[in-house]
């Protein structure tokens, strides 16, 4: 690996060849591609949004989430200097009940899977052209109507170009218009330059996904290519690092899946479920899996499909045969071991 | 008659041998006045004894480095001490000096090999005197080692919060990781008929493994090392275990008092650290907390606060406990959770709404305190917030507010902090003091 990445340095160095196409929209920073990923966007061809809001993808995503609310609800830091006093209360066990059903409530909320869309197309449409007005300016106008209670996605922006064509504003432009007439808590003006490479490689490296993957949901769009860039890449090393762990019980992992599945690289994690000896998920990933690619598995509440998957579709079969060998040698000892408990205990 | 007897005194001046004794003869003075009148200026009277010659070196320094019971009692010589005391003595040999000669039988051996050593000059030792002179310097001018600041206890070089290690092993059993440190040191008199008044000095220590085990002692002793010693020996005998919730502080808060020294502890977040009295942070550094607050109420007496606060640990409940006697759930919520109600403790059985009687404690501070409130004083603005100065003042301010985070998020930005105007104008940059240039070291033309 490391020799690739100094292969690809040497390269970029001698070309001088910078990656222009993933600059940070407002900043023209051209930057060195330092990663070894290269980000994988839900393109407009193929619309991710109709399979993803499927109702039954939806459930397989949240059960292959696997929650905790335990974890759901761990301390945080909320930035603060000091830590707040804890509360303690003494309650019965109806004012208790009443609680854990409002933080089941909340802990629903906080695992809404953030959307699955297609980057979204350019708009382009002009409303007018009026050569008339070339060179009259030395800058683009924009125009924003800030009716109250028009949706940020509906706003009517619109730019008037030197040239005199009057059309619509590109996303970028849409983003900064609307952060400065309604500006949102958690969200920038500028994209903080942790989504830049070389920061965002730093925190991958120490395996901040989650922080990574939630600052980019407030700082982006589901459907900006930004957003799409940073979670395709921090999807990509997650799975390399195994890091699988690190985002159970956190509303990210239902987007990891579905990415990883959609992209025909569910290899680690499926090694992680049959390692862990989590049959039922590991056949609830072959089904998410049969269903985004048209495939026919056959289910019989063990290891068949997972079989059928290694045969055709896996690229990483000796480990997966091995991690299946394995996973039915320790179910065999513990059927020998149980059945060996019965004899002793005269029950059979 | 009278006439003669005046001649015969004049013949025997005359005839005295002592030449210091110049007195002017009478002749002479018959003869010529002017000589005489010089004569007698010239003539100079010496005693030979004075008070330096006349007392002994050892009372002479005496008179210097002591002062007398009653003079002490005027409170004459306070900066005497026999530190201060100089031996000059010191480093000087009979027989060597100066002049560096040999003296056989004194400073030499008489014969050396098969001759005779004679008297004789060696060259000066220029060396000598410079070595005297630094080994006086170096008496009289005693000075404490300086301590550092982590050996340092409350103030100054004072014992109070100093650290004075494990106490001694038992035979074969030692107190590994223990650590001892003293609360109080004291002199303390005791009045008898025989003996009088008898001088003592007392001291609290407490000792503990900083893992929830600890025992304070008092020791007496005429010497400070041996009281302390005396101590920190007792002590170990009386350790005793104390609860730490989650190795960090206390199990809940609790009131506690001991004579008229009341005080309140409350458990705090890991990060506070210990905000109480300088004695209760002594010990909990001993025991091992780490973090709590605790207000002492009434007296400030050492003794007592030592008491008081070990009663209040030793007291302490687990919440299990607390659950058991309350009959019902122990839940903590905290902010960090998102008000999560993580569930600590309960009992066997828990108790119905109906149950819990009308006048039962049922918030868990009171509970705590023992219905007991603590008395918060109210807060007043400061003087300053009603001048007119000050609106100004905050008025001036206002511009400024924002100024830190936006000087944060250029330095993110931009990794410097700069105008707006810097990409027009480039000059447009914050000034930075140019590095001081560092005087090359002159090379050696060989």
């Amino acid at each position: 690996m490391t020799l690739l990445r100094h292969i690809s340095q040497k390269l970029l160095i001698n070309n001088i060849k910078t990656d222009t196409r993933y600059k940070i929209n407002n900043t023209c920073v051209a930057c060195v591609r330092l990663l070894n990923y290269t980000p994988k966007e839900y393109d407009t061809k193929t619309d991710p949004a109709p399979l993803f809001f499927n109702k039954e993808v939806q459930s397989l995503l949240k059960s292959l989430t696997r929650v905790e609310v335990a974890k759901v609800f761990k301390k945080r830091k909320l930035g603060e200097k000091r830590l707040g006093d804890p509360e303690f209360k003494f309650m019965t066990q109806e004012q208790l009940d009443v609680k854990l059903k409002k933080a089941q409530q909340k802990a629903e909320e906080l695992l809404q899977i953030p959307p699955v869309l297609a980057v979204h197309a350019q708009k382009n449409k002009v409303y007018s052209q009026d050569p008339a007005l070339q060179g009259l300016e030395s800058s683009r106008f924009v125009f924003t109507d800030i009716t109250f209670g028009v949706k940020d996605l509906d706003r009517l922006i619109v730019v008037r170009e030197l040239d005199g064509t009057l059309k619509d504003a590109e996303w970028e432009l849409r983003n900064r218009v609307n952060h400065v007439y309604f500006p949102r808590s958690g969200r920038s003006l500028k994209p903080p330059r942790v989504f830049e490479d070389g920061y965002l490689e730093d925190l991958l490296n120490r395996r901040e996904y989650e922080f990574v993957l939630d600052l980019a949901c407030s700082q982006f769009e589901p459907n900006e290519k930004d957003y799409q860039r940073v979670t395709s890449i921090v999807f990509q090393h997650l799975s390399d690092n195994d890091g699988f762990d690190l985002l159970r019980s956190t509303r990210h992992f239902g987007g990891l899946v579905f990415f990883l599945v959609w992209n025909k690289s569910i290899d680690n994690l499926l090694l992680d479920l049959i390692e862990s000896s989590h049959v039922d998920e590991a056949n609830k990933l072959m089904e998410l899996y049969g269903k985004i690619h048209k495939l026919n598995y056959e289910f019989d509440g063990k290891l068949k499909a997972v079989r059928q998957f290694i045969e055709k579709d896996s690229t990483k079969r000796g480990a997966l045969e091995l991690a299946v060998q394995a996973y039915e040698e320790l179910q065999k000892q513990k059927e020998q071991l149980e059945s060996g408990i019965k004899a002793a205990h005269g029950i059979l | 008659m009278a006439v003669q007897l005046l001649n015969v005194t004049k013949i025997l001046q005359k005839l005295t041998i002592n030449s210091k004794c110049r007195i002017a003869p009478a002749l002479i003075k018959n003869v010529n006045e002017n000589v005489i009148h010089k004569e007698v200026i010239l003539t100079n009277s010496t005693r030979n004894t004075n008070f330096f010659n006349k007392l002994p070196a050892h009372d002479l320094w005496k008179g210097i480095t002591s002062v007398s019971n009653a003079g002490k009692k005027r409170g004459r010589g306070k900066n005497v001490s026999k530190k201060n005391i100089k031996d000059l003595n010191r480093g000087q040999v009979i027989g060597v000096g100066k002049a560096n000669i040999v003296w056989p039988g004194l400073s030499a051996p008489i014969i050396r090999g098969k001759e005779l050593v004679t008297q004789h000059q060696l060259p000066e030792d220029p060396e000598r005197q410079k070595k005297l002179i630094e080994l006086r310097d170096k008496m009289g001018t005693f000075k404490y080692a300086k301590l550092s600041p982590i050996e340092r206890g409350w103030s100054g070089t004072k014992m109070p919060g100093r650290s004075i290690g494990p106490p001694d092993p038992i035979g074969e059993d030692t107190f590994d990781g223990f650590d001892t440190k003293v609360l109080e040191l004291k002199t303390v008199f005791n009045m008898k008929g025989n003996f009088g008044r008898k001088r003592r000095l007392s001291v609290i220590v407490v000792t503990g493994n900083s893992n929830g085990m600890a025992g304070f002692a008092m020791g007496k002793g005429l010497e400070p090392k041996t009281a302390l010693r005396k101590a920190k020996n007792r002590s170990a005998q009386k350790l005793m275990h104390i609860k730490i919730y989650k190795n960090h502080t206390v199990f809940h808060d609790f009131f506690t008092q001991f004579g008229q020294t009341k005080i309140y502890v409350s458990q705090k977040p890991e990060g506070y650290g210990l905000v109480c009295h300088r004695a209760i942070k002594t010990m909990c550094e001993v025991i091992g907390i780490k973090n709590l607050y605790a207000k002492v109420e009434g007296s400030t007496n050492v003794n007592h606060i030592i008491k008081a606060f070990f009663l209040g640990l030793t007291r302490q409940k687990t919440h299990e406990e607390i659950a058991e006697e309350k009959g019902l759930h122990l839940v903590e919520i905290c902010k960090e959770n998102d008000f999560f109600p993580t569930v600590i403790a309960s009992p066997k059985e828990v108790k119905k709404a109906e149950d819990i009687s009308k006048d039962e404690i049922i918030d868990y501070h009171q509970y705590c305190f023992n219905g007991k409130v603590v008395y918060k004083k109210k807060r007043h603005p400061p003087f300053y917030t009603k001048y007119k100065s000050y609106e100004l003042y905050l008025r001036k301010q206002e511009k400024l507010r924002n100024q830190s985070d936006v000087k944060k998020s250029l330095i993110a930005e931009y990794g410097e902090i700069r105008s707006f105007l810097a990409d027009k104008y480039p000059e447009c940059v914050q000034y930075r003091r140019p590095k001081r240039e560092e005087p090359e070291p002159e090379v050696e033309d060989e």
